[in-house]
């Protein structure tokens, strides 16, 4: 097995974040933020944006339901990575706790994005000359990434299609 | 709290983020209960292992909630929300103590079932409902629509206990 084929997965993620640090540390960086622009402020005009900017009751109860898939995606996430550090249901295998995990942690992403699009769709301006909004994203993205591309491979894995290195580490797991 | 410009928001992140302890797993409890999530996990082991993780974030929940309560404390005495939140709170600590109960009663029959048994579902659900009205009034705090300085209706504001030219902070 070629180190290619090997650690894929591991230069691939290598890749990626070369890829964003030269974004990053480039003028594309604000090329692509001022191009958004036009993006962000005809998310204003959409029916989410006009409802999110009109009512102000509606845009408040959309926020609570953000916060109540936040608890979905946190519960899922404590109770699978808990497992995962030993913390708890160590009489259980990891992918049994994990097959409930990752489907709360589906809906809970799913809430949050649903409810995170209305909501900026109603503020859409002000968060895009907001630092911490898109530092937010960023962090979204890579838990995203860490987690479908990472995580979920990992854990849901044939041993065969392991490297050696991982693989003393998945069979602590799934004892 | 009053006078800082960060401390306020850090415990307001902090009091936001001890919902994914607390209700998160009182979440993955109530739909064990209902059937909707690890179905393949005895409910009552699932909600004995999880309880003391959970207690823990409701602690922390409520520290925190004290001290943002304590930061501004006439304006959120005064909250309408926050009274109605209160009071699905109260709703909601005595559903957990019926819940319990019905648990207590229940038996082993039913443990490794999909679904539990219709009472706990009930409570399942109430709890369910209680929580997320919990979180929508809580949210809705932020907003100053019923405010005494907006002169809301007579019964709102005897509801909020509004005084009349009473300073707020």
């Amino acid at each position: 097995m070629s180190v290619f084929t090997a650690y894929a997965r591991t230069l691939a993620a290598i890749a990626i974040i070369a890829l964003a640090a030269v974004f990053a540390l480039s003028d594309l960086r604000m090329a692509s933020w001022e191009a958004l622009e036009s993006v962000f402020a005809w998310s204003e005009t959409t029916v989410f944006g006009y409802i999110g900017k009109t009512w102000g009751a509606a845009f408040a109860i959309v926020e609570a339901l953000h916060l109540v898939g936040l608890a979905v995606l946190g519960g899922a996430v404590v109770v699978g990575d808990g497992r995962l550090l030993g913390l708890w249901f160590n009489d259980y295998s990891c992918a049994e706790i994990q097959r409930g995990a990752q489907r709360g942690f589906f809906w809970g992403l799913t809430i949050l994005i649903g409810t995170g699009l209305f909501m900026a769709c109603g503020v859409a301006m002000k968060i895009y000359y907001m630092p911490v909004f898109w530092y937010k994203m960023l962090a979204l993205g890579s838990g995203i990434l860490f987690a479908y591309c990472i995580r979920k491979p990992l854990l849901t894995a044939q041993p065969d299609q392991l490297n050696h290195r991982t693989l003393d580490r998945f069979f602590r797991l799934r004892r | 709290m009053h006078e800082s410009f960060y401390v306020y928001n850090w415990v307001e992140t902090t009091h936001v983020l001890t919902l994914t302890l607390s209700l998160g797993l009182l979440l993955v409890i109530d739909l064990r209960m209902l059937g909707l999530a690890f179905t393949n996990l005895p409910a009552t082991r699932l909600a004995q292992r999880l309880q003391t993780p959970m207690l823990l974030g409701f602690a922390l929940m409520f520290l925190t909630g004290m001290a943002l309560f304590y930061a501004i404390p006439v304006r959120s005495s005064q909250s309408l929300w926050l009274r109605i939140k209160l009071l699905l709170l109260l709703a909601a600590f005595i559903n957990a103590l019926v819940f319990h109960k019905h648990l207590r009663n229940a038996g082993p029959d039913w443990n490794n079932s999909t679904r539990a048994p219709e009472s706990l579902r009930r409570g399942a659900l109430i709890s369910i409902g209680c929580w997320v009205s919990v979180v929508i009034c809580g949210r809705l705090i932020a907003y100053d629509w019923f405010d005494c300085s907006k002169n809301p209706a007579p019964l709102i504001s005897a509801f909020i206990g509004c005084i009349t030219d009473q300073e707020q902070f």
